[in-house]
């Protein structure tokens, strides 16, 4: 699910590369000389030009969600506008379904903008003369599709958005995460190929954030859109991004999938940015699954078996169909039992009510698995075949781990606040 | 003491002469064309104008006045205004000069907003434009009797040129104020969705400019009437020319029942305009 069509359809959406942005009136000749190398600060010391992206390259597969994250001021809200040409790349090129579209003439790129894409704004953007719904119907306007057609798909939108009652009201009636809405409802209104999000949650509170981004992963898993998503939130690349580029002063510096990111940082200032987020939010039982020392499979006589779990010294073991399909556990004190009884079939050694899980369950969500049992967790796909195991003992560990590290910090927070706290009373 | 040298003399004035006359030979028949058409409007609207019933017109524009400021008292004040105009004596009058200021302003605003529009979309343009301007405001309104004269001779159509040329600054100014300061947010947005230039300046730039174009609106019909009262001086008749005759025989009463007049009629134009203006506070139409 989360990473899954990552790989399974590799056609090439966006292509960016080698894309500059410098804003300043010598910004082509910055570019061509040997200060292209020099930092941004120095840049804006010496020449009073604004480097603002810096070489970056990237491609964003059909149907992807690609994250870009970073700082404030790291160039996101920039890059993410020269790919639609709002502002002129200073060099570089921004291929779109295979087409340079830095050599469209006009037409051709208001075309584009009319049919293939949508954009978010950070700061929403909305018309202030006009209501809500005619906000909403506007790319359908400029495209030319007739009032009422443009109202009723605006009205579904802006339901959907949870905006009907304020459909007649202006933008400035409405608090800011309602516009924002506003602003999304305006974007998916023209059901584009390609959406655009600078920050498109950043104003909404941690429910209604949810929900959008939840709507988020439904509309991708149903109608596989193009998303080249910008946020400053780790937690919300982490959640939602197949990808993650991570920017800093123009540059990418690491582009990777959430595991990656998170397990093989690039750098030092990605672990810093990393090092926070926590792992039970990205890791899978896919991540941690192992492959255990043995299986029992049915044919298997319970002789046969129990000889087999003496040999390895184990207590238990998953038993597996011929088909591959998980059939469920055997333990040794079922296996004992069954031999004295004389019974030929394992099926009868299962141990009842079998736990399971699927290979994109998050670690987080194992928990409260993991503490109802006591033995491993099977992993299983789709249709119900074995892929692995999971030991409780990791998931568990991992579990304390995090929860130390909060108390940790939650303690050297307290200690700051009571240092603080007497500071302030010598003060006095 | 040093006398001014002769070699640094610039003899602009004959320039100026030249200039002119050659316009006006050659251009003769542009400016007969331009000549006739404004009269042929002016007239149109003067009779128009006197051919309406006078309880017609105070009771339409005491509802207008009610409409736009929205007070009843309000719009009583201005229809008592114009009934005080005809007691003096001055209704015929008062609708010539009206007639002007209409014809004035239809045509500086025919003019001046897409001006204004052109400047807003080139820096350029803009920095030759605005010191056009400046000069425009800068100047004597007397100036311009000179130039209307030569082009259009003595009458009513040199006093509507003079008009305009006096009164039409402020709504090209303002126009390209009000299209400046519409949030870039806004406008790249419009552009995100595949706008064309036409559509954003119809569907997001003049509409949000409305505010500071009606305020222009105001001023330049405000000028207009202010100017009126000095084009009499090039044989407009009206309100002006009695105020002129008045002077010129020193009648104190004449001169200021004229005048009351002309202030009345500014009362009554700029409440009505300005209510106008600031009624456009981004009304949401749905
Ligand atoms: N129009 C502009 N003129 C000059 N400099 C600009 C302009 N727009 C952006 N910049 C500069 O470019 C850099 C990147 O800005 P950008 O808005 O892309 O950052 P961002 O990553 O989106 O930050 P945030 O998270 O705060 O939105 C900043 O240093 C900014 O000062
Ligand atoms: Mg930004």
């Amino acid at each position: 699910m989360k990473n899954g069509n990552l790989s399974q359809n590799g056609e090439v959406c966006i292509e960016v590369s080698g894309l500059w942005k410098v804003f300043g009136s010598d910004a082509k000749e910055i570019i061509n000389s040997e200060k292209r190398t020099a930092s941004k600060e120095s840049l804006l010391e010496e020449t009073g030009c604004v480097l603002a992206v810096r070489d970056v390259s990237f491609q964003v597969n059909r149907g992807e969600l690609f994250v870009i994250m970073g700082l404030s001021g790291s160039g996101k809200s920039t890059l993410i506008r020269c790919i639609l040409r709002l502002i002129e790349p200073t060099a570089g090129k921004v291929l779109i379904d295979g087409e340079d579209i830095c050599g469209y003439k006009s037409k051709r790129l208001i075309e584009l903008r009319r049919h293939t894409t949508g954009m978010i704004f950070q700061y929403f953007g909305l018309f202030p003369h006009r209501s809500v719904l005619d906000n909403v119907a506007y790319g359908l306007k400029v495209r030319g599709v007739a009032r009422e057609e443009r109202y009723a798909r605006a009205r579904e939108v802006i339901a959907k958005v949870g905006l009907k009652e304020w459909e007649s009201y202006p933008p400035s009636a409405l608090s800011g995460g309602m516009q924002q809405r506003v602003g999304i409802a305006r974007a998916l209104a023209t059901d584009p190929e390609i959406l655009l999000m600078d920050e498109p949650f950043s104003g909404l509170d941690p429910l209604i954030r949810r929900q959008m981004q939840d709507e988020l992963l439904n509309i991708q898993a149903e109608v596989q859109k193009t998303i080249l998503f910008v946020t400053h939130d780790l937690d919300e690349a982490l959640k939602l991004g197949n990808r993650i580029a991570i920017m800093r002063d123009g540059g990418i510096i690491q582009i990777g999938t959430p595991e990656e990111v998170i397990t093989t940082p690039s750098d030092a200032y990605v672990r810093e940015f990393v090092q926070d987020a926590s792992p039970a939010k990205v890791l899978t039982a896919g991540n941690i699954m192992e492959q255990p020392n043995i299986l029992l499979y049915e044919w298997q006589g319970p002789k046969a078996a129990l000889h087999i779990l003496g040999t390895t010294g184990l207590d238990n073991a998953f038993l597996v169909a011929r088909t591959g399909k998980l059939l469920g556990l055997v333990t040794l004190k079922r296996l004992v039992e069954l031999v004295q009884k004389g019974g030929s079939s394992l099926g009868e050694a299962l141990e009842p009510d079998p736990l399971t899980c699927t290979p994109d369950m998050l670690l987080e969500d194992l928990f409260p698995l993991a503490a109802s049992t006591e033995y491993p967790i099977p992993v299983v796909d789709d249709e119900g075949k074995f892929v692995g195991e999971v030991y409780t003992s990791t998931v568990l560990g991992s579990m304390i781990r995090e929860k130390t590290e909060e108390a940790e910090a939650e303690a050297a927070k307290v200690e700051a606040g009571e240092v603080a706290a007497e500071e302030t009373k010598t003060d006095v | 003491m040093f006398e001014f040298p002769e070699f640094l003399s610039i003899p602009l004035a004959e320039w100026i002469d030249a200039g002119m006359s050659w316009l006006l030979t050659n251009w003769a028949v542009f400016f007969d064309a331009v000549g006739s058409g404004i009269l042929f409007g002016l007239l149109h609207i003067e009779r128009f104008l006197l051919w309406l019933p006078w309880f017609v017109i105070v009771l339409l524009v005491g509802l207008l006045a009610w409409r736009v400021m929205r007070l009843w008292w309000a719009g009583l004040l201005m229809a008592v205004f114009l009934v005080l105009i005809g007691s003096f004596g001055y209704w015929d009058l008062s609708m010539m000069t009206l007639a002007i200021i209409i014809a004035a302003v239809i045509i500086s605003l025919a003019l001046g907003i897409p001006t204004g529009i052109i400047m807003a979309r080139s820096n350029l343009v803009e920095s030759i434009i605005r010191p056009v301007l400046d000069a425009m405001q800068t100047m004597p309104s007397f100036v311009y009797l000179i130039p209307a004269l030569m082009f259009f001779g003595l009458g009513k159509v040199p006093a509507v040129f003079a008009t305009i040329i006096y009164a039409v600054p402020p709504v090209i100014r303002l126009t390209n104020v009000g299209i400046r300061q519409v949030s870039p947010d806004v406008v790249e947005a419009a552009r995100a969705f595949g706008s064309s230039p036409q559509q954003i300046l119809f569907e997001v730039q003049l509409p949000l400019a409305i505010p500071s174009i009606m305020v222009g609106i105001n001023q330049t019909t405000m000028m207009a009437l202010a100017m009126v009262v000095i084009a009499s001086m090039i044989g407009a008749r009206g309100l002006g020319l009695e105020v002129l005759l008045a002077i010129n025989r020193i009648e104190v009463g004449r001169g200021f029942e004229a005048g009351l007049c002309i202030v009345l009629l500014a009362i009554i134009i700029d409440r009505i305009t300005h209510a106008l203006a600031s009624r456009q506070e981004y009304t949401v139409q749905t």
